[in-house]
């Protein structure tokens, strides 16, 4: 299949990504040509081997459900840009100033 | 002046050398940190595996001494509150953490020329490109600055540059070195891995990093890796030969190169069998799903808030503020690898696409499961298709970029261990040939690579 720039234009929107005008054509252009290329998988036939091979493999070990402090190496106080009173302190958002 | 604080300090001049000297694969230093680490090692003596060894650190791994960047705007100046266990155990060893490497922006792309830093230089011809994405580690390594390194992996990240750049580079298997403080790319891919000038120290660096670490849920629950006694010869041992790695259009000096190094192993008493990996031709494009859309969920937390500066337009809302931050953020391969995985996991196109990734990658595994459980020790085979390209040549090509990882993620795709080793040279560049081994058989493929490594001289050209 062949992607538009309309198509890339949506991706970029569900991906929070701003692509500038100027860069779109190119840019529809390589994710199309990408896209192309890993479709060849469609003409394989993966059969029902695979989820046969999954129940196979190893567990994930687990540890025990413990509450732990975190492993902070520094005070939050020496790395945030501001912190007060046990909270971050973030610059306001221009929208939410206005509500 | 004692002996291990000449010897950082000695490795401080040789990482200011290489760098005046346009190498550019360093991009954190500062020789106070390193005498300091030094000087503090002298006045709590340790007799660490590691004792002194100076090592360069990738930098998409988490360090308190300096900031941990992956090569992107995004992360420009970020310091870590913590650091990752790897670097932890290195300390705990002995080692010196000398400074952070350049790399591929997120480690995504295989020439170094994606960092947002700009591009490192080839150690031998500037004008080549040293691999990537971990090719500042290789580099410096090669260049002889650091006595080794950490680099990541995901489809070949340490194997490649140390291929073009004529060193030892290790990918252990999925689970064996903690990934807690590497920072997420393709979480069912990414491994941290070892760079050295030889296999005795690339090997004594991963045994130092691995083991069980209750900080990462996906470690496996071994014990660190103990080095293994390095045999006279390969008495016992079966080398496959996977006929999808030779190719009638590989390079013919790598060819060259990977032939020689076969013949010397059957003449130290290996058995060469000729074998089959029949999935192999699906890797490249399995790999350019799976990890893209891994990537396009780990990087989300990039939006100017949990991480980055902001970039905020002057109108508009908090979704504003987040696509204009990662658009100014990104760089361009960061950027279309986020598309791509956002498109394959989309409604509509996950089971075309990411699903059936899924299922290619088993069988791509159950290759390699089939020929280790039949009797084959190990495999071998070219660690990339050719030797150092040059800068630029494959840049606005992502196809092209991506098929320098042809040999080397089909063992990312089945978290089997492998390393890449230098077998010689072509064309006057070196060329890497690759051990492939099974799940946590890292010890037999070190062993098999110890012998080589005394049977193959790296400077000889291959005809």
């Amino acid at each position: 299949m062949t992607l538009s720039r309309k198509d890339v234009e949506r991706i970029a929107e569900l991906a929070a990504l701003h692509v500038d005008e100027a860069q779109l054509p190119q840019l529809t252009q390589q994710i199309a040509r990408i896209i192309d290329y890993v479709s060849q998988l469609d003409a394989v036939d993966t059969g029902s081997d695979a989820a046969t091979w999954l129940a196979k493999s190893p567990p994930q070990p687990l540890r025990a459900d413990q509450v732990r402090p975190a492993d902070l190496m520094r005070d939050p106080t020496s790395f945030a840009p501001a912190f007060r009173e046990g909270v971050f302190v973030v610059p306001r958002l221009a929208a939410m100033e206005d509500e | 002046m004692t002996a291990l604080v000449e010897r950082a300090r000695e490795a401080a001049d040789r990482i200011e050398a290489v760098e005046r000297r346009g190498l550019h694969a360093v991009l954190a230093f500062d020789r106070t940190v390193l005498l300091e680490q030094a000087t503090k090692l002298d006045a709590a003596p340790t007799d660490g595996a590691l004792k002194g060894l100076v090592i360069g650190v990738k930098d998409n791994i988490a360090t308190l001494e300096y900031p941990t960047t992956c090569g992107s705007r995004i992360l420009e100046g970020y310091r870590s509150p913590y650091e990752a266990t790897a670097i932890k155990r290195l300390k705990q060893a002995g080692a010196l953490i000398a400074c952070k490497t350049n790399l591929d922006e997120f480690a995504m792309g295989s020439s170094t020329e994606h960092s947002a830093f700009g591009r490192t230089r080839h150690p031998e011809q500037p004008d080549l490109v040293p691999g990537g994405s971990s090719g500042g580690s290789a580099a410096l390594v090669a260049a002889g600055a650091v006595d080794a390194a950490l680099g990541s992996e995901t489809g070949g990240s340490v194997r490649q540059p140390a291929a073009f750049c004529g060193i030892v580079g290790i990918k252990p298997t999925y689970g064996r070195v903690s990934r807690y403080g590497l920072v997420a790319f393709g979480s069912s891919l990414d491994q941290i891995g070892a760079c050295g000038p030889d296999v005795q120290t690339a090997s004594r660096v991963l045994c130092a990093i691995s083991g069980r670490d209750p900080h990462d849920a996906t470690s496996a629950d071994l014990p660190p890796l103990e080095l293994p006694e390095f045999p006279d010869d390969l008495q016992g041992f079966t080398i496959g030969v996977p006929e999808e790695y030779f190719p009638d259009d590989l390079d013919a000096g790598v060819r060259a190169g990977c032939g020689r190094a076969i013949a010397r192993m059957r003449d130290a008493g290996a058995t060469i069998s000729p074998v089959s990996l029949p999935h192999t031709g699906l890797a490249i494009p399995t790999y350019y799903i799976l990890a893209p859309a891994e990537a396009s969920s780990n990087l989300a937390r990039y939006d100017g808030v949990r991480y980055g500066p902001r970039y905020a337009p002057p109108e508009g809302d908090v979704q504003a503020m987040y696509r204009a931050t990662r658009g100014v953020g990104f760089g361009p391969e960061v950027r279309r690898r986020i598309i791509v995985g956002t498109y394959v996991l989309s409604a509509g196109y996950y089971d075309a696409y990411y699903r059936k990734a899924l299922r290619a990658r088993w069988l791509i595994a159950r290759d390699f499961e089939k020929l280790f459980a039949g009797g084959v020790d190990l495999l071998f085979t070219p660690a990339a298709p050719t030797t150092a390209f040059r800068a630029g040549e494959k840049l606005e090509d992502p196809i092209a970029m991506y098929l320098a990882d042809v040999f080397s993620c089909p063992a990312n795709l089945a978290w089997v261990t492998a390393m890449s080793m230098p077998v010689g040279r072509a064309g006057g560049l070196p060329i890497g040939g690759q051990f492939i081994g099974p799940q946590f058989g890292e010890a037999r493929m070190l062993q098999a690579a110890s012998v080589l490594e005394r049977l193959v001289d790296p400077a000889a050209e291959a005809r």
